[in-house]
């Protein structure tokens, strides 16, 4: 049952994150639920909008690869907000190694789920779906 | 010329005490009293933001689907075929409002009350700056109100509960369980909601959905809402086209915004510098 709820949680915050596509409020069906790619590369630009923040990031899987830009997105900036974000928690030039949820289709995006800064090793996560589950009150 | 701007005005004059302002019976809305703003003090307290439950909502599908008659089924279960394949169909993509009854079941963002005498504010963010407007003035519906996404509300208070009657609602807007699967109300949407806390900082909204052309039954339904008076975690600004922009600098120098490109298969390209 905790993980049936855990993996729930998972989908969700991919849902919450949205594909790397043109449209708003999407499913998190398109990704992979099952697989976490990491990886290595700078922040080429970190776009904080509405309704979805979405980062690119130049870099590859640490497995191997061609370096190249990858389409990365997250929930709201409130949603993010609330869970400590802001639209400077990543620069442009910030080396990170990133882990994120695939899209199925193997296209060089996903949905965001840990990245930690290199320069600093502070790791920013984006999973506001459980705290909000927890009823966090102050 | 000097002619013309006295006959305009005169003309201006005779339009709006003739046709409008002075129109005897029309319905304005009187100043509140002390009294007025006295029985909101007497209200129960649901300042703060309310952020949705969200795992609750699929426990509640899961458990409680709506009663959809066999079209409505049929489409929802391609839907949610489509989800579970990899290929959802966004129902949100456009950033259109949410509308009712969609908001209040299957948001991801907080919601906000606000008490006035007359009404109740509910204001959101995320896909366009959510708000819904709640006369609790003794009104009723208008006979025939324009369709909007989240339709014509009266409220009323029956002890701490409020009591939200919405009719009004555009067609299009979806019965939705998720992101990717719903369907369209198709007219005649009514919505009856009570509203009340059910511990200190849990609010619990109890929907009964009527949806004639989808629903078989009215859909009894609840989602549940936690308070947070954490300042971060106020409602923000939540213009959902500005996710289609850029920030830059147009050739003059001005600040701009500037479309984002996409590639063939819809991911966003990074902005150019």
């Amino acid at each position: 049952m905790r993980r049936q709820t855990a993996a729930l949680i998972l989908a969700l915050s991919a849902a919450s994150a949205a594909p790397p596509t043109a449209e708003a409020h999407h499913s998190f069906a398109m990704y992979d639920q099952t697989r976490t790619v990491t990886l290595k590369g700078a922040i080429k630009t970190f776009l904080w909008s509405n309704p979805h923040v979405v980062i690119w990031l130049e870099g590859a899987p640490i497995t191997g690869g061609a370096p190249s830009v990858w389409t990365i997105e997250l929930t709201s900036p409130g949603n993010l907000t609330r869970i400590g974000w802001s639209r400077t928690s990543l620069k442009p030039g910030d080396a990170v190694e990133m882990q994120i949820l695939p899209l199925r289709d193997g296209q060089q995006g996903g949905a965001f789920k840990a990245a930690k800064l290199l320069a600093t090793g502070q790791v920013l996560e984006a999973n506001w779906v459980q705290q909000s589950q927890t009823g966090a009150h102050p | 010329m000097t002619l013309r701007r006295p006959l305009i005005a005169l003309c201006l004059s005779l339009w709006t005490t003739a046709g409008f302002a002075s129109e005897p019976g029309q319905a304005v809305n009187p100043a509140p009293t002390p009294k007025d703003w006295a029985a909101i003090a007497a209200l129960p307290d649901w300042s703060g933001v309310w952020v949705p439950d969200v795992v609750d909502q699929f426990r509640k599908v899961n458990t409680n689907a709506p009663p959809w008659n066999s079209k409505a089924a049929q489409e929802a279960s391609a839907l949610t075929a489509a989800e579970q394949a990899g290929h959802p169909k966004g129902l949100f993509v456009d950033c259109l409002p949410d509308g009712l009854p969609a908001l209040m079941l299957i948001a991801h963002n907080p919601l906000e009350f606000v008490f006035s005498p007359g009404r109740v504010l509910v204001l959101g963010e995320s896909d366009g700056d959510r708000q819904r407007r709640i006369y609790t003035d003794g009104r009723g519906h208008p006979a025939d109100p324009d369709p909007t996404f989240y339709g014509h509300s009266i409220g009323h208070w029956e002890g701490d509960t409020l009591v939200v009657d919405t009719v009004g609602v555009l067609p299009e807007t979806y019965v939705a369980v998720s992101e990717s699967v719903g369907v369209a109300n198709n007219g005649d949407l009514h919505v009856v909601e009570r509203l009340h806390l059910t511990a200190p900082d849990t609010l619990t909204d109890d929907l009964t959905i009527t949806a004639p052309h989808e629903l078989t039954a009215p859909w009894k339904t609840s989602r549940i809402f936690y308070r947070h008076r954490e300042r971060q975690y106020e409602i923000g600004e939540g213009v959902c086209l500005q996710g289609k922009f850029a920030e830059s600098v147009d050739s003059h120098g001005d600040a701009v915004f500037i479309p984002l490109q996409y590639a063939a298969d819809g991911s966003p390209l990074p902005p150019k510098p």
